[in-house]
């Protein structure tokens, strides 16, 4: 028995990906007994093009809390509401769809470096500076609106969200995919990614072997903000409106899935592909819930439950391997 | 002489930050009465305070909690709950002493949750009521399912509008928090505790002070208190919506940090807060006055968090300077004086 206590904790459940492969294969067994429909390659295909905007997010997400100091974004999706009320704008009076994406994307890292100035210069804790900012951006997505989801975008730009391309949904293809290899290129093979990992595990240390920790944290804040800026324009084009609660509550899901997919909370430990990993399994029950005909509502404290899990058995598994390695605490 | 040292330990002491707020509330309140000629009234000042009587309760827990470097923003969705099981047994015409206790009881249940999963299921503050925020949200949402708790009896209204000798009952209810809990957290150990606690976990610990449990019980008295106000808040609008207590977090927390309380833990007090407290009320007031659409609120409280702790931090850093700068002349000094060979 304690063999095989020891198994689960030291090679299982360590190993993230692995833990997440199990559960990703757990919750599509458990999905396909409660709906019939469930699996089947349309539903499947469907499910992930709703996973597209999460996944920007949570990867963000999962770069600002690997970079430590308490280090956490609240301000995604007011970020990603208010840069897609701008990108609304520019397209109503008249600016090309495609050129006014890009700059939704600039616009939506300008709002990044707000939390950048705050949190890395001036040292406000992440959890305030980017709370501030969250209703900041929040009501001004608003007030700008007055409420009034703005409409009228070409039908033509309707295909990054709703489109294929060789019968996978387009927003993988041109989004997703291309994103995720480029994060984890910059993560697992440029000194970008060594640098934000050494500032996570020990911030000190890093400073004083010469990573500029400063500059580390105002580049991965404005990169959160840059993410959430193309969430905004994947966004727009699938409810094809710009509406100000568009991001409401996409904090709460970037962190559960950041989280759940491995990240420890205080900085350091962590993957890219953990993170996809998790943005399956969530999208996938939320999808299936939906499926179940269970109310949406519920869907709020099932990731809430899922959330403090993941935290708790994260916190858990750090002190077990410590102990087993002889580390105290 | 032993008579006026006795009397001066319960006259509270300002420190240099409450002063502060208390002026930016002085000069807030001149430019309203100004701006608007219907602001400097008693009949205003009177809504002003029943209206924030309930987050004037809560943000003495939060104050609390604060001040040992947490944060909980789930107060919100906690005091829709506790509001929605009060207005289920005013219907059911329970004893009005009953609801209280039951309401209380459950408040400190859920602040209790909280405080357990924070230390002993060493999840972060904010990651545990965030998570916490979103189940009992779920909770209102389905407790309420989709039909409003309208047109209850008015069993808890005298305790916000009723008045005694024509002073309004709310001076009371806050009189007597306020002096209560100001008297626990500057004179009572477990006040000293929470500072300490909030000051340095570490030196906390070695001398003999139980971190968790300070936390735990910080995080009930909070709850305790949600669990009190939901009783105000049923009072004050005997009704029960879905979006019961949606800014009662941020209001709070706004409050709290505007009233000079360190986002570090550790400094602040209870004088600040209410200071604070009265700055967003008059503002929120005075928004409403001034015929601002209340949409602009929320950006409003959210850069007034921003600037005053940043504020705050800018002071600190100021003060950390000089207390360096005092050490290295210090040290200076006893290299100097050492002999020669010593050195």
């Amino acid at each position: 028995m304690k063999n095989f206590v020891d198994f689960l904790f030291s090679k299982l459940l360590s190993n993230r990906v692995y833990f997440l492969l199990i559960l990703l294969v757990l919750v599509v067994v458990i999905m396909s007994a409660i709906s019939p429909f469930f699996l089947s390659l349309g539903t499947i295909l469907d499910i992930t093009r709703m996973g597209t905007v999460l996944m920007l997010l949570a990867l963000g997400q999962t770069l600002v809390i690997l970079a430590g100091g308490a280090g956490i974004d609240l301000s995604v999706g007011a970020t990603l509401s208010l840069s897609g009320v701008f990108f609304g704008l520019m397209v109503k009076a008249g600016m090309n769809v495609w050129a006014a994406g890009v700059l939704t994307v600039f616009i939506g890292g300008l709002l990044g470096t707000v939390n950048s100035i705050t949190v890395a210069w001036w040292g406000v804790p992440p959890l305030v500076g980017t709370l501030g900012t969250m209703w900041i951006y929040g009501a001004l997505a608003l007030v700008i609106t007055n409420g009034i989801p703005i409409s009228g975008f070409p039908e033509k730009f309707g295909f990054l969200a709703a489109g294929n391309i060789l019968g996978i949904p387009s927003q993988i293809i041109l989004v997703a995919v291309p994103v995720f290899l480029i994060l984890q290129y910059l993560v697992a093979r440029t000194f970008i990614g060594r640098w934000i990992y050494l500032t996570g595990v020990n911030s000190t240390a890093a400073r004083f072997s010469g990573i500029p920790v400063t500059r580390v944290r105002f580049f991965i804040y404005t990169l959160s903000g840059m993410l959430a800026g193309i969430g905004a324009v994947v966004m727009s084009s699938w409810l094809m409106t710009a509406r100000a609660d568009a991001g409401n509550g996409l904090e709460l899901q970037s962190i559960t899935v950041a989280v759940l997919g491995g990240t420890n909370i205080f900085g350091g430990f962590g993957s890219m592909l953990g993170t996809l990993l998790a943005v399956l399994i969530v999208t996938l029950v939320a999808s299936g819930l939906q499926l179940g005909n269970i109310n949406a509502i519920w869907q709020l404290a099932v990731l809430g439950l899922i959330l403090l899990g993941a935290v708790a058995l994260n916190q858990y598994i750090s002190s077990y391997t410590a102990k087993r390695l002889g580390i105290s605490s | 002489m032993q008579k006026n040292i006795t009397l001066k330990t319960f006259i509270p002491r300002l420190g240099r930050r409450e002063i502060f707020t208390i002026i930016l509330l002085v000069i807030e309140i001149l430019i309203f009465s100004v701006i608007s000629p219907n602001f400097l009234s008693v009949s205003n000042f009177r809504s002003v305070l029943r209206n924030s009587t309930d987050m004037a309760v809560v943000s003495i827990g939060m104050t609390m909690v604060i001040l040992m470097g947490g944060v909980d923003i789930s107060v919100g969705s906690a005091l829709g709950v506790v509001a929605i099981i009060v207005g289920w047994l005013i219907q059911a015409n329970v004893n009005p002493f009953l609801i209280g206790a039951v309401a209380i009881v459950v408040g400190t249940g859920i602040g209790l949750l909280n405080g357990l999963l924070i230390t002993f299921g060493r999840i972060p503050d904010i990651i545990a009521t965030l998570g916490m925020s979103s189940i009992l949200r779920a909770l209102v949402f389905g407790m309420l399912g989709g039909q409003w708790l309208t047109g209850l009896p008015e069993v808890f209204g005298p305790l916000t509008r009723g008045q005694v000798f024509g002073i309004p009952m709310s001076i009371f209810i806050l009189g007597f928090f306020y002096t209560g809990f100001w008297y626990l957290l500057t004179h009572r150990p477990i006040g000293r505790h929470i500072y300490a606690v909030g000051n340095s976990v570490e030196a906390a610990t070695l001398a003999g002070i139980n971190p968790r449990k300070t936390r735990i019980l910080a995080y009930g008295i909070l709850g305790s208190l949600v669990g009190f106000a939901s009783l105000l808040y049923v009072g004050r609008l005997g009704s029960v919506e879905i979006t019961v207590g949606n800014e009662l977090a941020i209001s709070c927390i706004a409050a709290v940090f505007v009233g000079g309380a360190s986002v570090l833990g550790g400094r602040g007090s209870i004088i600040g807060t209410l200071a604070g407290v009265f700055f967003m009320a008059v503002m929120n007031n005075g928004i409403v006055l001034l015929g601002i659409p209340s949409l602009w609120q929320r950006a409003v409280v959210g850069a007034l968090i921003l600037s005053s702790v940043a504020v705050d931090l800018l002071l600190n850093r100021r003060a950390v300077l000089e207390q360096r700068r005092q050490l290295s002349r210090q040290r200076e000094a006893i290299i100097k004086s050492a002999p020669l060979m010593e050195r």
